[in-house]
């Protein structure tokens, strides 16, 4: 693969705001009880829709130092069908897939927002929302830059 | 349409980021040397393809009081068939498509990093990209909360 301009260097004020929204987004969802690897599984799932090798790989990684199973990542393409996902975990990534494939559908439907809403609460449900969004904007950048993989992984 | 839970509202601090993020980008426009315009006409075709209405009226009229013509900006929607649109303004309408597009097709291709890496300097690429992805950021908030379309005057 070729390489590409990076974007974090050549903008690095923008970089930093996306890295504290990042950062205040893992509080938010701290404060609102949900638990870390549940952010995790939303964070691969959208760079998995989106294609970001780099940051599936990287969050794959986090997730399994937070005591993932290697079970529940490598099903979580295939979620819908796996028995290993708790409610709020399918609200989540109900949520994360629809506001993921926007350019696809223009909506996040009725259906998908009283789910999430049902199963969590206010604030978790908003924590959700700004996890996908960001790591959205991760993937942008990571896939249109070809970041490349960190050096452990080669 | 009913109302939803508006995301940006319930956490000031996020939201206080994506504004920053917003204006280091926008600041870093100027200095690019880019056309607002152009910057416009990406934000808006952006906003096409999520269905952002919310964030497709502002920018529209934004674009508007910067001196966008109205065919230009009915065109949008179908300007690769249209001639009103210049080379620069070609390349990174399509870069916004592939990047706003990537859960449908997991790539930007390298026919569309090579024709807007060759029409613009590095930084303006930068720009571009950054601002791309930020109005994704919006039209994700935007869209998932139902924000409403004020009112026209």
């Amino acid at each position: 693969m070729t390489e590409r301009i990076r974007f974090g260097p050549a903008l690095p004020e923008a970089y930093r705001h996306l890295a504290a929204a990042q950062r205040a987004m893992e509080k938010a969802a701290a404060d609102a009880g949900l638990d870390p690897r549940l952010i995790e599984l939303v964070k691969i799932r959208a760079s998995q829709l989106n294609g970001c090798t780099y940051c599936v790989y990287v969050h794959s990684r986090d997730a399994r130092e937070l005591g993932e199973s290697e079970r529940r990542l490598y099903l979580l393409a295939a979620w819908r069908e796996a028995p290993d996902y708790t409610e709020q975990e399918r609200a989540a990534l109900v949520l994360a897939e629809a506001m993921t494939k926007l350019s696809q559908t223009q909506e996040v439907p009725d259906g998908v927002y009283q789910e999430a809403t049902k199963v969590l609460t206010e604030p978790q449900y908003v924590a959700v929302a700004w996890a996908v969004t960001v790591i959205n904007a991760f993937n942008r950048l990571g896939v249109t830059s070809h970041t490349p993989l960190p050096a452990e992984a080669e | 349409m009913s109302t939803r839970i508006g995301i940006g509202a319930v956490l000031p601090d996020l939201q206080k980021q994506q504004v920053a993020l917003s204006a280091s980008a926008r600041k870093a426009v100027a200095g690019a040397g880019l056309d607002p315009l152009l910057l416009e006409l990406v934000k808006n075709r952006v906003s096409q393809l999520n269905g952002c209405a919310f964030c497709l009226d502002m920018h529209v009229r934004e674009a508007r009081r910067l001196g966008e013509t109205e065919r230009r900006v009915y065109l949008l929607s179908a300007w690769r068939e249209a001639p009103d649109f210049s080379e620069q303004e070609r390349a990174a309408l399509a870069l916004a498509e592939a990047m706003t597009n990537l859960s449908q097709t997991q790539d930007v291709p390298d026919d569309v990093y090579d024709e807007a890496t060759r029409v613009f300097t590095e930084e303006q690429f930068a720009v571009l990209a950054w601002a791309i992805t930020i109005m994704n950021g919006f039209n994700r908030l935007n869209v998932t909360s139902r924000t409403p379309v004020p009112d026209p005057k």
